[in-house]
């Protein structure tokens, strides 16, 4: 008995101090193939037919193809996350070569930038909703495996595959960020997994049959019982705090069994000398706990005499109670009637396939099957929301009026364009760069903006519309204009709503952070709802920082440099045009600016006004 | 049919009653597409309105209620707290509460707030918005429902403010986000313009120019979004509304009676920025999470909390405001009856208490009790719905009201839950 109980001890033990954790194997085959530039080519020119096709049933016309520079600065910004200098708009404007549109694509996927950028994109679409905000310490160990996976040209199913079946601590491997975003917790991870990988809004069904997806309750709770073995297990103390994501294989036997015993009982069991206290010599007992007791002995002994009474242990095990992270070896329904009562047994079933997984399996096994039925080739539900989600990123909107949410009781726009795309991608090898390649090839991806006059409403995809940049692309562009690397010491700290990560945040770019504080938003939302916020207007207008950097009175900031090394006024627009806006003055701007410097009191002065309008304008933080 | 995008257009175009009256005033009200009756009953819930604010006094990190409002003097849980009387015989509060126990007459206690959730961040969520959280849905923040539902839409100060970090507004938009305040009593970060007003005024007429051939160019939705922003945040700089902020034109004695530390002078902004008509505003006090040295840790908060709302509320009703503003202390649970290995006690959502002032609340009253070890409630138990049930009375909002989620799902800005109704009258 005292054996067996023993066990249990140890799995007590193991979910209060940390469970073993197998070291990860680190190799990462590189999927770097080269695809095929011809197929990229002809999947465009498919998607521009059949979207042709449609505009001419509907008697459309679409908006026409942008000119160079509006390309290279929408493009610049999909692909790279920042604006392109002053030199490249010129370069680009002056090569004659009919294909340097695809060539620049070609060229801005080989840089290290792009994995930086699509991996800025996906850490926001995982850690925004994130039910645990204290997961945003690991946010930067995610981006960076992401970015270099996608540089690499690594095919999304294996890391989506990677994310899901991550184990091991929020430190040393990006990976767990999903994991750890939700606590473990079976509900959201069944939630998150399907509206992030799927585009499917679930967790409507975790309490009732979903409102308008024909979705059962009991199906979200076979998703969700793919994950009841995952633990996750903050510790805040270390330094930087960590999260560790690890499999709690119990059998039910064991499980029953620990949730009867009491923390006085395994005291009793652990205290082998029995002198009512915890101490060294009860440790040299149980060898293989070493490490976990000495965990116990560093955090629970409140009153440092270097033994752990019941009363600390029983605080200990009230903390841990509080954090209720317990884990049990099967999901279980709640019983809404009774919420009280444990609920129902849920075995895990893939609701898209019916694919099932016995009872008893082990955590690794079940998220590795969950893994595999998700990014089978035969679920069109995984290559449709990545396609859907690049396509709404690059053109301002998805074919589904929400990103995340693609039924299957919602009606996309042109269905035939989606389904060409995600099957190419799959044939593709589900690669991320081979897909941002040929949308950014297609004519849909290069139209102008369409002046639709107030009550319009033309068909998707006619024209192109403007969409909000996010905040590290505004960093980049920012930086850019204002002809810095970055910021030094803070840039203001009234930003908008809850922000208590701040802390976990600060090793990372100061500058970046604070323009993260400021204008960070969820990517999963509507571009229609994306306004802008009071606090973000206050600081672009009246940062002090920001405007010592825009001034024109020292030649050491950009503008007094441009001013100095540009005298005539039409050069200096020209340049200082380019620098915020990627482009040049049109006439009429051109006119309405040598009117301001004529009317105003100093050159100098008329330029920072000119320059503040434009670092304020709406021009500069959206895409177009 | 309506898309979802028409129906949040409409649903935040019903904002209030009052711009709902402004907007039928100016049109159909002479087309007599509302009767006399519908007006008058319009009216009356208007003006009953008009005015109404809340303050919330949030004890972030969950203060002990056995050293707050509910002392167990008698029993070893109370570790060692004593408790003195108040301007209302037989309640009692903790020792520390000198200031809070003179005005109990305008204070009621509830005693037995009790809840589930003993995470830190997913309990102040919870308390915040009274859901708890979910990855599908961002909820938005009780103060941006209250503002959205009562807020001024010709105030030029935002209607929700926050001293101190707190719950955004979610689904609700950047209409309703709070403007968070990170040093109180002075103006907030970016506030002040670097140049003079008339130049700003310049630029701001340049600014407008450019933006009207961005939207020649077709950039029309984005441009007029940015002028309308702008407008706001200019009327922010430029509006001597503003000056609200800044608390250094009040008298020396009252800035003294609030306390010259952060939360005194919060207090005393809240004050004034309702004054001026901004309908929520939240004061932080950090430090309640008290796993070590409960007690005297306990008691240098306290010091500094109850005299900041003892003269919070006197300010108010000596100003003829406490009727219409709804004040309330709260953390996001209670702490551990039993005293730990350190001196500290632990999270303890089971049992905690809250208190209220105003908006209608009888004062000199408790509700509630907590068993005499503090582990149980003994009597009339409050969950959170209940007590945002109670606020929304108290505030004379809907607590039924449903807002469209991104979703195209109506989320009530309270889901279940009773008003306390032995609080009012």
């Amino acid at each position: 008995m005292r054996c067996l109980t023993l066990s249990v001890a140890v799995l007590w033990l193991s979910a209060l101090f940390g469970p073993f954790v197998p070291a990860g194997d680190a190799a990462e085959p590189d999927g770097s193939g080269a695809k095929s530039a011809n197929r990229s080519r002809v999947v465009a020119a498919d998607v521009d037919r059949l979207l042709e096709a449609s505009f001419a049933k509907q008697q459309v016309t679409p908006a026409a193809i942008c000119d160079d520079e509006t390309f290279l600065r929408r493009v610049t910004l999909d692909i790279v996350g920042t604006v392109p200098t002053p030199n490249e708009i010129t370069l680009f404007g002056l090569d004659s070569d009919p294909l340097k549109r695809a060539k620049l694509v070609d060229q801005l996927l080989a840089s290290p930038k792009y994995g930086e950028n699509w991996g800025s994109l996906f850490r926001e679409v995982i850690f925004s909703r994130a039910t645990e905000e204290r997961a945003r310490i690991g946010q930067q160990k995610f981006e960076d495996w992401l970015a270099e996976s996608l540089n690499k040209g690594r095919p999304w199913n294996e890391l989506v595959t990677e994310i899901l079946t991550a184990t091991g601590n929020s430190a040393e491997d990006g990976r767990t960020a999903f994991m750890m975003a939700h606590t473990g917790n079976a509900e959201e991870l069944a939630g998150e997994t399907a509206r992030i990988f799927l585009g499917i809004q679930l967790q409507c069904a975790n309490c009732h049959d979903h409102p308008t997806d024909a979705w059962k309750r009991e199906q979200f709770h076979e998703l969700a019982a793919y994950f009841p073995r995952v633990q996750v297990r903050a510790d805040l103390q270390a330094r930087p705090p960590t999260f560790t994501v690890a499999s709690v294989d119990i059998s039910e036997r064991q499980e029953q069994l620990r949730d009867r015993t009491t923390p006085e009982q395994l005291f009793r069991l652990l205290d082998f000398d029995r002198d009512g206290f915890l101490t060294d010599v009860d440790a040299k007992k149980t060898p293989r706990q070493a490490d976990r007791l000495e965990r116990l002995f560093d955090r629970g002994d409140n009153d440092n005499d270097g033994k752990i009474s019941l009363d600390e242990f029983k605080a200990a095990s009230a903390q841990f109670a509080a954090m209720g992270n317990r884990r049990s070896s099967e999901h279980y329904m709640a019983d809404l009637e009774h919420p009280d009562q444990k609920g129902t047994k849920m075995q895990p079933v893939f609701f898209l396939s019916g694919d099932k997984v016995p009872f008893g399996t082990s955590d690794l096994d079940r998220r590795g099957e969950l893994a595999a039925q998700i990014t089978s080739a035969s679920n069109p539900w995984f290559s449709k929301s990545f396609v859907n989600r690049v396509w709404g990123e690059m053109l301002g909107e998805s074919f589904y009026p929400i990103v995340d949410d693609m039924g299957p009781e919602r009606t996309a726009e042109y269905p035939e364009v989606l389904d060409t795309l995600s099957q190419a991608f799959v044939q593709s090898g589900y690669d991320a760069k081979w897909l941002i390649r040929t949308i950014a090839n297609t004519q849909a991806y290069q139209r102008a903006l369409g002046t639709r006059q107030p009550g319009d409403s033309p068909p998707r995809f006619a024209a192109a519309v403007t969409t909000r940049l996010r905040s590290d692309q505004i960093y980049n562009a920012t930086r850019q204009a204002l002809g810095v690397t970055g910021f030094v010491g803070t840039v203001g700290r009234n930003s908008g709503g809850a922000d208590p990560m701040s802390r976990y945040l600060q090793r990372l770019d100061p500058g970046r952070v604070a323009f993260f504080r400021m204008f960070n938003y969820d990517p999963s939302t509507p571009q229609d709802e994306l306004l802008g916020s009071i606090p973000q207007a206050l600081f672009l207008m009246n940062s002090p920082l920001l405007q010592s950097l825009a001034g024109a009175s020292s030649s050491r900031t950009m503008l007094g440099g441009l001013l100095a090394d540009n005298p005539d006024d039409q050069d200096a627009l020209s340049e200082l045009y380019l620098r915020t806006l990627s482009r040049n003055p049109s006439k009429a701007e051109q006119k309405l600016c040598e009117e301001y410097i004529r009317t105003g009191k100093s050159r100098a002065e008329a330029y920072e006004d000119i320059f503040w309008s434009l670092l304020n304008s709406s021009e500069f933080v959206t895409k177009h | 049919m309506l898309t979802r995008h028409d129906h949040l257009t409409i649903n935040r175009s019903t904002v209030s009653r009052r711009s709902f009256l402004h907007r039928m005033s100016a049109g159909a009200l002479g087309m007599g597409a509302l009767s006399m009756m519908d007006l008058l009953s319009l009216q009356a819930a208007e003006l009953r309105q008009q005015g109404r604010a809340m303050i919330l006094l949030w004890m972030a990190g969950a203060p002990s209620q056995l050293e707050t409002f509910d002392p167990k003097p008698n029993h070893a849980n109370g570790g060692g707290t004593k408790s003195i009387k108040t301007s209302v015989p037989g309640i009692e509060i903790a020792s520390s509460w000198e200031q809070t126990a003179k005005i109990m007459d305008d204070i009621a206690l509830i005693r037995s707030m009790t809840n589930k959730e003993g995470n830190h961040l997913r309990a102040t969520y919870q308390c915040h918005t009274g859901y708890i959280p979910s990855g599908g849905v961002k909820h938005p923040g009780f103060g941006s429902n209250v503002a959205q539902q009562l807020g001024d839409p010709n105030l030029e100060l935002p209607s929700v403010v926050s001293v101190g970090p707190t719950q955004g507004a979610g689904f609700l938009g950047v209409d309703y986000e709070p403007f968070v305040v990170q040093q109180p009593g002075s103006l907030p970060a970016n506030v002040s313009s670097p140049v003079t007003q008339e130049r700003l005024q310049r630029r701001l007429g340049l600014f407008n120019q450019l933006e009207d051939n961005f939207a020649i160019r077709g950039g029309q939705a984005a441009s007029d979004n940015q002028k309308r922003l702008y407008d706001k945040a200019a009327g922010v700089v430029l509006s001597p509304q503003t000056s609200a902020f800044d608390i250094s034109s009040e008298p020396d004695a009252l800035k003294a009676r609030y306390g010259s530390n952060d939360f005194g002078k919060g207090c005393l902004l809240a004050r004034r920025l309702v004054e001026a008509g901004v309908t929520f505003v939240e004061v932080r006090m950090n430090g309640w999470d008290t796993h070590f040295d409960n007690a005297s840790r306990c008691e240098d908060l306290s010091r500094q909390v109850d005299p900041a709302m003892a003269t919070l509320i006197t300010d108010l009703k000596d100003r003829g405001m406490l009727d219409r503003t709804t004040v309330v202390w709260m953390g996001e649970f209670g702490r551990t009856p039993r005293i730990n290995g350190r001196d500290g006690r632990d999270h303890f959502p089971r049992v905690f208490n809250v208190a209220m002032a105003g908006g209608g609340i009888r004062g000199g009253q408790v509700i509630g009790s907590s068993s005499p070890d503090g582990m149980e409630i003994a009597d009339r138990p409050v969950s959170v719905p209940d007590l945002l049930s109670t606020f929304c009375k108290s505030l004379e909002i809907d607590p039924n009201h449903e807002n469209m989620s991104p979703l195209g799902r109506p989320i009530k800005i309270v889901d279940g839950g009773t008003p306390v109704a032995d609080l009012f009258g």
